[in-house]
């Protein structure tokens, strides 16, 4: 087997001087090109992994490796360097409400151009080119320059999408990015990031709240239950045994189609 | 919720470290001894202020004399301390209630009444001399076998505020305020005059009617002047309070350098807004003995405004979204562009906002500041009042309420647009 893209060891969070353990020793491997689907109950720890692969939360103890770099050991200044690589959407969408999706979608190269040229708002002409061509990937080559706030969900949650498609990442990072949305929509959002998995080539690893959509896109299921890794497998692997230890006892599985 | 592992679970460093384990007693005893304290404080603090006001009100009103104890000093000293420590040992505090702690046994039942005796004759020597804080559970607690917990309504219903001690006292603390308020700031024959003595002022009614034309154009330039030193001021204050409010966000100054720098602006900050335009106003007049009376007045807005706006500027930076600035941070952004592209965009808005009510309440203050010599038209209100000129300080109020009224209006719709 091929040299894994990313390797988390024995990663730990802790917050609030010991109080709250977060991720308690966890461990996995990801293959490049995998659609990795992490699920787990609200407060399992799946944000907080999400963020810990890209740094943005400092994990306490552990290692993370992509692509054979060792992230955990980089300079701020070095990891800030690696992130153009990593791209990631969220479930608020997370865009700057009051600009227009054009700017949204070009923060993405952010980390390609010099600071003070992107202090004045200026991008070169090849991003802007590159922000259209990602826009009309995403169909939302009309609303380039509405107010990003004056989308619906979906479309907003397209943007994000956009904009991580501006960093050409080789990993994506889906921090719940349909639990925002209505189901028809969530499809549609699910298929474009499918599309950056099995066209570019791209790494996911999306947290997803409904087993029906971690069955259909995913390649490869993990679940945590408080901070642990409890399941580890190919999604048909998860039957209702396994189901209840994820969620507890009481839980029922609910269809989204 | 009990933590579910210990602090020292997956410590990194040997445990034959023990400063740490120092630490950590140090760092949770100075959280529970901080939290007691002020429960404490708050009890016997509101208890003297009840006391002392009631004091006042029966003096004052059956003998007409001032006094605030009704017994010897030391006598109230200790009832009050004694008063606390019985409600926080038998009833729910209203210290208790201002931190939703309530005091429950061990297993989260009722307290006994023994327990509550043994709580409140351990109150003495564990909160008076604050040792008993130090360890956690502090020692009063940990005798009796009761725990300040979290509260909760889980189980229980409702009470009227009548039958709760904090209601009552609440209630009576209300009232008894505004009875003592009144009796210090009005007196029977005041109020007589206030309806007898009206006709002395309509002269200046009046004039509202027939105003003073031949001071038109000298109160429209004081007026102009009155404007231009609000303008000025809102200016000068908004290049300073821009860049200070960033210091001046928690969100934003984290760690001990960051937090300290925070504090140290924030303390100033609030000691300046305290002082009143007014009162800077004469103190620059002191200071610079100005050739243009305006120049203090400025001066005087100026240094009220920077903290006024530092602060309100500040706040909004720290509600504003964190997860955009996660977003432009997993980027691969740096600083100053998470700045330009996170921050930025979610404050522009607010700021110019904010700036607009700060002229606002500048040119309402730049009349007041006039009145003790910082210029403009309050200054020339100030002079007619003084030389009971009653119509041409009735023609100036006019003026002033022509241009209050207008620019409260034309601010409040720019607002309105921007929110």
């Amino acid at each position: 087997m091929a040299e894994p893209y990313l390797v988390v060891e024995h990663l730990t969070k802790v917050y609030e001087r010991g109080h709250v353990v977060a991720l308690k020793d966890l461990s996995f491997e990801v293959q490049k090109g995998e659609f990795l689907v992490i699920i787990g109950l609200s407060g399992s720890g799946k944000s907080t992994l999400l963020r810990c692969i890209n740094r943005l939360i400092e994990p306490t103890k552990g290692r993370i490796f992509i692509d054979g770099v060792e992230i955990t050991k980089l300079s701020p200044r070095q990891m800030r360097k690696f992130r153009r690589k990593i791209g990631m959407i969220f479930q608020h969408f997370n865009l700057i409400k009051r600009a227009t999706v054009m700017t949204n979608v070009l923060t993405g190269r952010l980390g390609y151009i010099p600071t003070w040229k992107t202090l004045f708002g200026i991008f070169p002409r090849n991003d802007r080119e590159l922000a259209l061509r990602n826009l009309e990937r995403v169909g939302l080559l009309e609303k380039a320059y509405v107010r990003a706030d004056e989308l619906s969900g979906g479309q907003q949650q397209r943007v994000g999408i956009a904009r991580a498609l501006m960093q050409q990442p080789e990993l994506l990072l889906a921090d719940e990015p349909v639990s925002a949305l209505d189901p028809a929509t969530s499809h549609s959002v699910m298929q474009y990031i499918e599309q950056m998995n099995q066209e570019d080539g791209v790494t996911v690893l999306a947290s997803l709240h409904f087993l029906s959509l971690a069955r259909r896109y995913g390649t490869r299921i993990i679940a945590l239950k408080d901070g642990e890794l409890v399941f580890d497998g190919a999604p048909e692997e998860i039957d209702d045994q396994k189901f209840k230890e994820i969620y507890g006892e009481e839980a029922e599985e609910v269809e989204i189609r | 919720m009990p933590p579910k592992y210990p602090e020292t679970y997956l410590r990194e460093k040997p445990s034959w470290m023990a400063w740490e384990r120092i630490a950590d007693f140090l760092y949770f005893g100075f959280k529970t001894l901080g939290k007691r304290l002020s429960i404490a404080l708050l009890d016997v603090g509101g208890i003297a202020i009840l006391w002392i006001l009631t004091s006042y009100v029966i003096i004052r009103l059956s003998t007409g004399e001032i006094g605030y104890a009704l017994v010897p000093w030391w006598t109230f000293g200790i009832g009050v301390v004694e008063i606390a420590a019985l409600w926080e040992s038998f009833g729910r505090s209203f210290g208790h209630r201002v931190a939703r702690l309530e005091l429950r046994r061990g297993d989260g039942g009722d307290p006994a009444l023994h327990q509550r005796f043994v709580h409140w004759l351990l109150w003495h020597v564990s909160v008076l001399p604050l040792v008993g804080l130090l360890p956690t559970p502090p020692l009063h607690e940990r005798a009796s076998g009761l725990a300040l917990r979290p509260f909760t309504m889980e189980g229980r219903t409702p009470k009227p505020w009548w039958r709760t001690s904090t209601g009552l006292y609440v209630a009576w603390l209300l009232g008894i305020s505004v009875v003592a308020a009144v009796s210090v700031t009005i007196s029977w024959e005041d109020l007589v005059r206030l309806f007898t003595n009206a006709g002395s002022t309509a002269k200046f009614w009046r004039s509202f009617f027939s105003p003073d034309t031949s001071i038109i154009v000298k109160t429209v330039r004081a007026l102009v002047v009155t404007v231009f030193m609000a303008m000025t001021a809102t200016a000068f204050a908004v290049m300073v309070a821009v860049p200070l409010s960033f210091f001046a966000a928690r969100n934003l100054m984290r760690g001990l350098i960051g937090r300290s720098i925070y504090t140290v602006i924030r303390v100033a900050m609030s000691i300046i807004r305290s002082i009143e335009p007014v009162v800077w106003a004469i103190f620059f007049l002191v200071w610079v003995r100005v050739e243009l009376a305006p120049f203090a007045g400025v001066l005087a807005l100026f240094v009220h405004s920077v903290s006024d706006l530092t602060k309100l500027y500040a706040e909004r930076l720290e509600s504003i979204d964190p997860g955009l600035i996660e977003a432009i941070a997993a980027t691969g952004a740096n600083r100053l562009q998470v700045l330009r592209y996170a921050v930025i965009p979610q404050i522009v808005n607010p700021y110019i906002s904010f700036t607009l009510y700060r002229w606002d309440i500048n040119i309402r203050m730049a009349t007041v500041v006039g009145v003790v010599g910082g210029g403009g038209i309050g200054q020339d209100l100030f002079f007619y009042l003084k030389g009971n000129l009653w119509t041409q300080a009735g023609t100036v109020m006019l003026f002033i309420i022509a241009l209050v009224w207008a620019i409260d209006y034309f601010s409040a719709r720019l607002r309105a647009k921007l929110a």
